[in-house]
């Protein structure tokens, strides 16, 4: 999703990020945060849509922010007043990680191989799938993109999206013609307006898209997934402790949703837990929480402040939401997803 | 453009009413083509107009849920009914906006006021601007006198549009008139050092400074020359007293060398000299290219949004970026337009009194 114009911006990035490296590594971030007495987290700069938004009242919303929510409560039992959320553009987020004014990047952020290795980052486990798709017009009936064969197909320019489409059709012996605009919304435009029989993007602005479409049910999401990135959230390397306090947060959020532990349900559960698992993951039984230097209660906590895996989906993309998407790959492995906890015991 | 006076006597001249007629044919309609032009042009504009107006007015919608808007074919207004406070106020928390906008309206204020002859004497001047600014951050940052504190984090919306271009301009017009007067002066290895500080910042892309300066510095340099923020403002008023110095010099210049002769032959020494005889002058010649430098320094504020600070256009990105609203993007930037148009308007407005006022260009 990167555009030509921030290209420049990388390019200085990288430059600030080789003379950051060559700092020593922070010590423990976990004891940082203590000391603030807040998490300091990734917002944006304006708006991205479903996964970090601010509501009317100018509270941040979506699912990169829960997770910022649910990593102050891991730490402080609540997040109320122990996050700050700072706005940031894509261009900041490493930068801003390495020089220590932020604690975790929970920014859509993709698992890359460079930044793994050479922009000294490290990744939590997998929080959220970005699958790329293709929406059509449901009068031509296509039921996958093979169907859409000689047709023609709009995508922004100079994206990420635009390359592995083309490399999606090549290898698949689709043939389409693409028609690429500089920005998100003129080829959201070009197809609504019928220019495109078909609009590559990923799956959250096709939602959009339908949304902003005279009648929604004339548009249909095709189910090939041409690309998909997998996001984690991201820590400075050489800091395992406050990794796997990032891993815990996000497992635990899995169990409870594997396990039907909800935001709803919790204090029940608490009350009457019916497995010794869901016992020690609330924190009834203790040795949970203390293994990475958190509070027994701390499952307890984030799913009583901001749910389960699968709460936190529908209020913010599901459902809940404007964009009433499914989970697709973002679903459990048990469901036919790719996301999975780590075991119980 | 009333009366026809018809019982004046004959040899009188034509009275005002065809006068104006024979105006209006001979400008618009002096041969048939011509007039067909005009009229179309005429029709040509009308149309848009009507067209605008149809738009932004008879089939909007001000008010209601976005699904109201969706049925409508105007503008759909409701989204900056629906979002107009995080717009103005960005992040600042939603129950301490009065805030926000009394600080925002002190500002705008104090700004009224330093630009009222009456007040343009250092000492006053002095006094409100230091009132002025005391009285907005501690509206604006809190944590006295039972103000809840807010930091600067949250500040946002209009507000701190307003705010850092205000920040910039005060110490940039200062920074600016030094680095002119070094520029000049008789030493060399000083004027060459003012020079390359000059050109090199004019060198530089805008992007560029912000960059450095919000992103690059805080790894080199952790905690050097304070928040976010302030070192922001620094690079911006860096940036506009690079250009206002070369306008203040080009004043400077375009005095007659007779002018600092004479001074020097009263007997004044530099500083008197400067500030009651060139200085003055030089400002008066150079004040169109200075207005134009603060309109365009006011919107570049909106660069800031790059480094992830939440100004205006920040906040109208973040009002339209919503699942319900994303589909009223034009509406919001056309709001963000007129606001911005009001501002620079009215300092274009303000820049052509004070050239009345001087007879400046008489």
């Amino acid at each position: 999703m990167k555009k030509p114009a921030l290209r420049a911006l990388a390019v200085l990035c990288g430059a600030a990020l080789s003379l950051a490296t060559l700092l020593p590594a922070s010590a423990d971030t976990l004891d940082e945060v203590k000391e603030r007495g807040a998490l300091n987290c990734t917002g944006h700069n304006g708006s991205y849509l479903g996964l970090a938004e601010v509501d009317d009242t100018g509270n941040w919303k979506g699912l990169d922010i829960d997770f910022c929510r649910a990593l102050a409560t891991a730490v402080f039992g609540t997040y109320e007043g122990h996050l700050n959320i700072v706005p940031i553009s894509w261009a900041q987020r490493w930068p801003l990680l390495q020089s220590g004014e932020l604690d975790v990047v929970v920014k859509s952020s993709d698992w890359t191989a460079s930044r793994d290795s050479e922009l000294g980052l490290q990744f939590s486990s997998v929080y959220v799938f970005t699958s790329q798709k293709v929406m059509a017009h449901k009068e031509l009936g296509a039921e996958t993109l093979a169907d859409l064969d000689g047709g023609s197909i709009c995508v922004p320019a100079g994206t990420s999206t635009e390359k592995l489409l083309a490399s999606y059709l090549a290898a698949h012996g689709i043939d389409m013609e693409i028609i690429a605009s500089e920005k998100t919304e003129e080829s959201q435009a070009a197809y609504l307006s019928g220019r495109c029989d078909a609009y590559a993007e990923w799956d959250v602005q096709l939602a959009v898209a339908r949304l902003n479409a005279e009648n929604e049910a004339d548009h249909v999401i095709l189910p090939d997934t041409f690309a998909a990135g997998p996001c984690g959230m991201v820590v400075r390397e050489n800091d395992d402790h406050w990794l796997d306090i990032v891993n815990f947060t996000l497992s635990t959020m899995l169990t409870a949703e594997q396990a039907g532990v909800t935001q709803a349900n919790v204090d029940e559960m608490k009350a009457n837990p019916p497995t010794p698992d869901i016992a020690k993951m609330l924190g009834v039984t203790p040795g949970y929480g203390s293994r990475v230097g958190l509070s027994d209660s701390f499952g307890y906590d984030i799913i009583k402040a901001v749910g389960n895996y699968n709460d936190v989906w529908e209020r913010n993309l599901g459902q809940g939401s404007p964009y009433k998407l499914a989970r697709g790959p973002n679903e459990l492995w048990q469901n036919g997803g790719v996301l999975f906890p780590m075991i119980m015991d | 453009m009333s009366e026809v006076s018809g019982d004046l006597p004959l040899d009188a001249p034509a009275g005002r009413g065809s006068a104006v007629y024979d105006d209006l044919k001979s400008r618009f309609f002096p041969t048939p083509l011509s007039g067909l032009a005009t009229l179309a042009g005429l029709a040509l504009a009308g149309w848009i107009l009507w067209h605008a107006l149809q738009w932004a007015l008879f089939d909007a919608v001000f008010t209601g849920p976005p699904e109201a808007c969706r049925e409508a074919a105007g503008a759909c207004w409701a989204v900056i009914h629906a979002r107009w406070r995080l717009m103005f106020f960005g992040l600042y928390p939603h129950e301490e906006h009065w805030r926000s906008a009394l600080a925002c309206l002190l500002f705008l204020g104090v700004i009224g006021a330093s630009c009222m002859p009456r007040l343009w004497q250092a000492g006053r001047l002095a006094v409100l601007w230091i009132a002025g600014f005391a009285g907005f951050l501690l509206l604006m940052r809190g944590g006295v006198l039972g103000l809840s504190y807010v930091p600067q984090e949250k500040w946002g919306g209009l507000t701190l549009s307003i705010f850092i271009f205000v920040a910039t301009v005060l110490i940039g017009m200062p920074l600016a008139v030094a680095l002119a007067l070094l520029r000049r002066a008789s030493l060399p290895l000083v004027a060459r050092l003012a020079g390359l500080l000059i050109d090199g910042i004019r060198s530089l892309p805008l992007i560029t400074i912000l960059f450095a300066l919000a992103v690059v510095l805080p790894i080199l340099a952790p905690g050097a020359l304070g928040s976010k923020l302030t070192r922001v403002i620094l690079g911006m008023a860096l940036f506009f007293a690079a250009y206002q110095a070369e306008i203040i010099r080009s004043g400077i210049q375009s005095l007659p060398a007779g002018q600092e002769e004479a001074a020097k032959a009263l007997g004044l020494h530099y500083w008197r000299r400067m500030a009651k005889v060139i200085l003055p002058q030089a400002f008066r010649r150079a004040l169109p290219p200075t207005i134009s430098q603060l309109a365009i320094i006011f919107m570049e504020v909106a660069m800031v949004m790059i480094v992830g600070i939440f100004d205006f256009l920040a906040s109208g990105n973040a009002a339209y970026g919503s699942g319900e609203w994303n589909f009223a993007n034009v509406e919001v930037y056309v709001f963000i337009a007129l606001v911005y148009f009001v501002f620079v308007f009215s300092l274009s407005r303000y820049g052509a009194y004070l050239e009345r006022r001087m007879r400046v260009g008489k």
